[in-house]
Parts: C-alpha cells; structure tokens; sequence
C-alpha cells in the first residue's frame, strides 16, 4: 500500500503543476493570428523617478558613441572631451520627456558658460515627429537620431538605460557619473549636474 | 493487519507526545514468525500512520510543530494550495496588471476611484508579485519538497538494504515448494544461495536459510523520479529568477536592440538586471503571409515568413534569419518567436502651419482576425494650433458590406482602405502621464466635423477650422515578438524525462524475495523449503518466474547430489564441487526425485508449474498437499 500510491500522487502534483504554469505562462510560438499585443506599446516610466550618483572610482567609461542627428549633421562624444554631458535618452512619443523637455532645454542654454553641454538620443522615433518635437519645444542642444536602439546598446556593459527617459550625466573625464530614470525636474537635474561637474549652485 | 489493530488499542503514551513510528526499526518479519511474514513489514508501517494523527491528551510546541509539518507536506493540502495558486491567478487575468499594462491600470484608477485603491492594497494590480501569492507558491513548493526529500532519503535506504530474514515458515508465502534431496542442508544451501547470486540476487545468509531478494532497480527508479521531481521545481524557480519574456512590435524596415528600453513589454525575472540582457539586435527586412485563397478554407492562413537580419553581438557580423511560426530564432540561448502580425498604414500629416509633423508607419491592431480588419491612432502632440489625434480603421480588402458600409473580405491587401475620425485639442501627453500608444484619451479633445471616407494611397483629408491635412500614403506589415531567456527550460525538460523513466521503471520492475530453509529431515534426507514473496507485482508474473526459480533449484539440488553421490562413492577424496571445503555426507539416494536427475527436469517443471498455478488461486491448501 505504500509503495505505489506516493510517486502516483507526486505525478498528480507534478501534472497539475505543469499544466497551471502551461496556463499561466502561455503557449509560446503557438497560435499566430490570436496573439495581439496588448500592451501599452512602448514602455517608459510613469510616475517612477530614480536617481543615482556614482562615486568617482566606482564609474564606468561611456562609450564612444557617435552617430548622425536628427538635423542630419555628424556628431561623435568624443568631442565633448573635457566637458560634462547630460545624455537624454528621449521619443517625442513618450509623455514624461514631453513634461521633461522644457526643465532640460533651460538648463541646457543655463550650463552652457558653465561647459556642460546635453546631447539627447532620440529613441525608436519618426524623424518629422522628432523635429517637430525640438521645434516645438525650443531644443537648442543635438539629438542623435536612434531609430533601432543601436545607440542604447551600446551601454549594454556600463549603466544600461533601463526606461524612457533616462537621462546620464558623464564627468569630464568621459565617466557615468550619474543616472536618472524617469522624468527629471528642472532641481533635481540642476543639482546632480552641479555635484558632478564641480558648480557651485 | 492484526498486529495493526492491535497495535491501535494500546494507550498512548502518557506524555501524549506523537512518537516516531518505533515498529519500523526492526524487521519483524522474522521476529514475528506467528503472523504472517509477508504482513510484517506493513505491520511496521501500519504503526507509522496511526502515529501520525495526535491521540489524547496535550501536544507540547514540538508536537504541534510535527502536527503543522505532517499537514503541510500531506497531499491534502497539497492539493488545496494547488487550487488555492490557480484562484490566486484569476484577478491576474481579470484585472489590469502594473506589470504587462500600466497604462490599463491608470485607466482603472479613473473609472473606478474608491476601488482601485483598495485593489492596490491588495496588491491586485501586481498578482504574481503579491506577497499572498508568493506565500501559497512557497508553501506549495515546501509541502512538494517536504514530501519528497524524506521519502527520498528512506528510498536510498530501501534501495541499500539487505533482504530480511527469511521467515520460519516457508509454506505460508503467497508462493512456496517444497521437496527433499539428499545433500546436506548446508551443501543445499550453497547451491541455493550460488544458483540465486548468479541470477543476480541480493543475498543474505543465516543459519539453515538463504534469503534473497530482487528488483531494486525499482527503488532505484522511485528514487529517480523523486530526484528529478526535484530537480524539476528547481528548474522552474530558475527560469523565473535569472530569465525574462518580452515582446516587441516591429515595423517592416525597422529593427530594435535587446534592451529595456526597445522592449514593448518586459518582464524580467527576479535577478535580471538590464546589463543580464543578451545584445542582439534584430532588423526586419521582409515580410509575407500567405492566404487560402478559395474554397470553404477561405481565408486561413497558410504560412507567415518574416525575414530578418540580425547580429548576435554588438557590431558583430550580420546574419539572415527566415523567422516562421514555431521556428524561432535563438540567438545566445534566447528565443524570438513569431506570434502575430498585422497591417501600419503610413500617414503624413501636415499641421495648420504647414508644416510636416508626421510622415511614418502607425501600427493598427487587428479586431476582426479572419480578415485583419484593424484599428489604430495617431497622434500628433507637436501639430500647431492644435495638438491632432486620429482613430482609424483600416481595411486590407475593402468591399460594400449587405449595410452599404465598407468591410474586409479578406486578410490579403487586395484592396485597402482607411478611415479616418480627426479630433484636435490636448492629447493629455504633455502632463507626463504614460497612456497607450493604441488608444486614444478624448477628454480633452475636441472631434473635428469630417464625414468620414475610405481613403485610398495617395488621399488627402482636409481638415476644417485650419487644422491641417493627413494624406493615407500606403501601408506596410508589422510582426510581434515574443522574446523569451529561460535558463531552467533544458534542466526542465531534462528533469521531465527523468521523472517519466524513473516512473516507468518503477512500476515495470517488481521487486520481490525468495527464500531458502534447509533442515535434516527425520529420515536422514534434507527437506528444502523455498518460499516466494512479490512486493507489488503489479505487472504480473511473480508466480511464473517463481516456479521457474523452484524448479532451477531443485534440479540444481537433484544435480548436486548426483555428482556427491558418485564423488561419495571413494574415487576422488576432496570435495571438487564445493568452494567451501564442506564435505558432502555420503549419497543416500532420496526417496523418489534423486532417480530423475537432470533428464527428468522437464516434468519436474511441469509438476511444479502446474502446482504453482493452483498455488495463486489457493496459497494455503497447497502447500500442504505438495509437501507429501
């Protein structure tokens, strides 16, 4: 009597486990035509802020990142050598750059005696749209135009932006020292831009 | 199952504390020779389960804490927490979750103010990462393996152990014989316990009685199983917290990198960080799908190609892909899927200003599947004087519906057609607030009084009050995604089949126990008795490969005392046959089966199988007949 029932009763178990996470984890590669995405779309932060300021020792070195902008000039990173730069990754399709655009198009013009220079990188966007957006909103500083992501990946092994918008700030020596996820208000970036690039406030 | 019963109505102990099932310890099989011997060791376990449930008088906190552990890992709850995981998982699906739909969510907020923040509470909006759920799929998880490790390390007992001792009386087995030969009973017994090694017995030896036992290859089997049941729950933990899913929808012409912020939908497992992300990336070059285009199948899909270009690593080399449905992509142990597809008509769209503020795809979501009939928005934030928004239909194959309206007749493109509804105003996307990409929030818009009209590539809308004007340019295909990483899928998989092997084997093997008593008769010949015990013959069988065994062993026997007799009769002086150095007694032929020797063992066979058959329908009456 003892024998057999146990590893039957283990099989019911492990059976009906199986089939509830078949349930709840869906069938991939299966039915085609009843797969819709029913997703928000594209993803960024809502409410979510987050900041965070790295140490000097514990930053890592950006990559040399260049590319063409959305204005169709060539811009590389590496000329802003010896700068602080706030890189804004950004869409003109995601509302928290929207409210975002302004605080960062002041502090752009505000900085700029101060050698602190902002590049935006224009993710997953159409170009009119983009243009639009930086008309719309008075951008004076470049966007690289980013349409696949290639830019973004680049980051992969350093401080990968994990939403739109995240916004990094890099130190004069070409370091991450900073990172915001989330829309950044104009304060809150002007004081972590000061902190890292030396500014009394 | 007396010795149970009785067992039952002693008193409890006087502490009342639950005691460990203390029968077990020994084998009382041969200790008990007056009840049954093939009852005793579930008398042993008999005793176990009465000691389970608390008998009178008060549990101390150890006790309790054994009480609450023996309920946890019983199938019982089990069972509850199993249907208590599936309930669980209804609000997943019923109601907006953070996680896959953020935008639904906040749109639950605002038609259901006073509920939805009490559904946050209780962490509704989040399911699968509530503490109450996390709670039932660990208590699940420590009822599975508080069940099965113990069982475990009882099974590696069972499989390391040495036959019991062999019961006294053998004719009480479900199967047993008996006959008499003239060898000694020790002789008798070597050759016994040497014929039964060599068909791989496990053997135990005592005094006057060789027992062996058979068929651990089942224990081995049920420890497998149990192992790989294991091994399997891991498996799954595994995937879920170092692995991820992901979908993205991707535009004909566009591509998209492997990171959060290209993902459409993302959920990480526990330890997945976005660096953790393998850096492929994924252009779609081409796409084709293919249609019945008569007949009763009308418009089933026959097959989806997307054709892809992809680079596994960041700059490195690209390499070509035909992505169809169930054939993923696996790049670095990552799987893309195809799980859908649909139609972008492309718009331009010029503000008030004359200026170009959209010119692009806009993926549109099917409704109707049989026929791609799809709807989507646009949105144009950056439009001046007014912000635009459009909600569109599109129609791959427009015909006159019985209504006089437009529908699709077909999934192909044979004839598309979109329509459009203009509204201008505040889109509400400069507040911050995140909203779906698919939808649009007419609060704060304004719809602009145009007759809505199919347009065909190439047509222009003119909006009125100066708005602008969209023009339906063309459309393009869209492909959706499914990226998955799970890491515990091989070991999963792995682990299943091991279960399965380590199932089968154990309900194919038997396992089963033969043994051996050897006494001086009265009249100067041994009387061998051999008894059989099969535990669990579920398949069948015991009895026929018994009877197989009995017969080998006393032709064995009936061989032996041949040679020892001729070797008894002087011409060699040492006991050739016999490792042990036991010098066989002088031959005294036995009364009758000594004459038949080996050449008589196809009857003897027969006697003994046909005595066997009998032996199943009625163990008790015939052992007695045969021992004449």
């Amino acid at each position: 009597m003892s024998w057999l029932p146990v590893p039957a009763r283990i099989a019911i178990g492990a059976a009906v486990t199986a089939l509830l996470s078949l349930a709840t984890a869906g069938c991939d590669g299966g039915q085609i035509a009843a797969n819709v995405p029913q997703s928000s779309g594209q993803s960024f932060v809502s409410r979510s802020y987050e900041s965070t300021f790295y140490q000097v020792g514990h930053r890592s070195a950006a990559p040399a990142v260049s590319g063409t902008t959305i204005t169709g000039q060539r811009l590389s990173l590496d000329s802003y050598k010896g700068k602080t730069v706030v890189l804004n990754f950004w869409g003109s399709w995601c509302p928290p750059c929207r409210r975002e655009a302004p605080a960062l198009g002041t502090l752009a013009s505000q900085l700029l005696p101060d050698g602190v220079r902002f590049v935006g990188i224009d993710i997953r966007d159409e170009p009119a749209a983009a243009l639009a957006f930086m008309q719309d909103f008075n951008v004076s500083y470049p966007s690289l135009n980013d349409p696949n992501d290639e830019i973004a990946l680049q980051f992969h092994s350093t401080v990968p932006p994990a939403a739109i918008p995240t916004t990094l700030i890099i130190d004069r020596s070409g370091r991450i020292a900073a990172r915001i996820f989330g829309a950044s208000t104009y304060t809150e970036l002007k004081d972590l831009v000061a902190k890292v690039a030396g500014l009394k406030s | 199952m007396t010795t149970a019963k009785g067992d039952a109505m002693t008193p409890a102990p006087a502490d009342g504390e639950l005691r460990a099932a203390g029968p077990d310890l020994a084998d009382p099989a041969g200790a008990a020779a007056t009840t049954k011997p093939g009852n005793g060791a579930r008398g042993g376990r008999a005793g176990g389960l009465r000691d389970s449930r608390p008998r009178g008088g008060r549990l101390g906190p150890t006790g309790w804490l054994r009480w609450f552990w023996r309920q946890l890992t019983s199938m019982r709850t089990a069972l509850i927490l199993l249907f208590l995981l599936a309930l669980a998982s209804v609000p997943g699906s019923v109601l907006p979750q953070q996680g896959v739909d953020p935008a639904a969510v906040t749109q639950y907020y605002q038609s259901h103010p006073s509920l939805a923040p009490i559904f946050n509470q209780l962490g509704l909006f989040n399911v699968f990462s509530a503490p109450w759920f996390a709670a039932i799929y660990l208590l699940l998880f420590a009822s599975l393996a508080g069940c099965v490790l113990p069982r475990t390390i009882r099974l590696v007992g069972s499989a390391r152990q040495k036959p019991p001792r062999a019961p006294s009386n053998l004719a009480r087995l479900p199967a047993s014989a008996s006959y008499t030969t003239d060898l000694t009973p020790a002789v008798a017994l070597d050759s016994a316990a040497g014929m039964l090694g060599g068909r791989r017995f496990r053997l135990q030896r005592g005094d006057g009685w060789v027992s062996a036992e058979k068929g651990y290859l089942r224990e081995v089997g049920n420890l497998l199983f149990h192992i790989a049941l294991l091994a399997l729950l891991i498996s799954v933990g595994l995937g879920g917290i170092f692995g991820y899913k992901a979908n993205r929808l991707l535009i004909v012409g566009q591509g998209f990198a492997n990171t959060p912020t290209d993902l459409d939908v993302f959920h990480p497992g526990r330890l997945v960080s976005p660096s953790d992300l393998q850096p492929f990336s994924i252009n779609l070059q081409s796409f084709r799908a293919k249609y019945v285009t008569s007949g009763p199948q009308l418009d089933q899909p026959l097959g989806y190609y997307a054709g892809l270009s992809y680079r596994p690593q960041i700059g490195g080399a690209t390499k070509h892909y035909m992505l169809t449905v169930n054939h993923p992509l696996v790049v670095d142990n990552v799987s893309v899927y195809l799980i859908g597809h649909g139609y972008a008509p492309v718009f331009k769209v010029t503000d008030g200003t004359g200026k170009v503020r959209w010119d692009g795809p806009v993926p549109f979501i099917p409704v109707q599947q049989t026929t791609l009939t799809s709807e989507g928005v646009v949105k144009v934030p950056d439009a001046r004087p007014y912000q635009l928004g459009f909600a569109g239909v599109f129609l791959p194959s427009a015909v006159a519906g019985a209504g006089g309206q437009l529908e699709s007749a077909f999934p192909g493109p044979l004839n598309p057609r979109v329509s459009l509804v203009a509204f201008k105003g505040n889109l509400g996307m400069n507040s911050g607030q995140s909203q779906s990409v698919y939808s649009l929030d007419t609060t704060g818009l304004k719809q602009l009084p145009v007759a809505p009209r199919p347009l065909s590539a190439g047509q222009s809308e003119k909006l009125p009050d100066g708005a602008g004007t969209v023009t339906y340019l063309g459309y393009q295909q869209w492909v959706s995604l499914a990226i998955t990483y799970d890491p515990g899928q091989l070991p999963a998989l792995i682990s299943g089949f091991a279960a399965l092997a380590g199932l089968i084997l154990s309900f194919l093997v038997r396992r089963r126990r033969v043994f051996v008593r050897a006494v001086a008769g009265p009249d100067g010949g041994t009387e061998v008795s051999v008894g059989g015990l099969a535990r669990s013959d579920a398949a069948g069988g015991f009895d026929t490969e018994f009877a197989e065994l009995s017969q080998l062993l006393r032709a064995e026997h009936d061989g032996r005392s041949m040679r020892a007799s001729r070797v008894g009769d002087g011409t060699v002086d040492g006991p050739a046959d016999f490792e042990d150095g036991e010098r066989p007694r002088p031959a005294i032929p036995a009364a009758s089966h000594v004459a038949a020797g080996p050449a008589n063992a196809e009857t003897v066979a027969a006697e003994t199988v046909t005595a066997q058959a009998a032996t199943a329908a009625n163990p008790e009456t015939l052992t007695g007949r045969e021992e004449e």
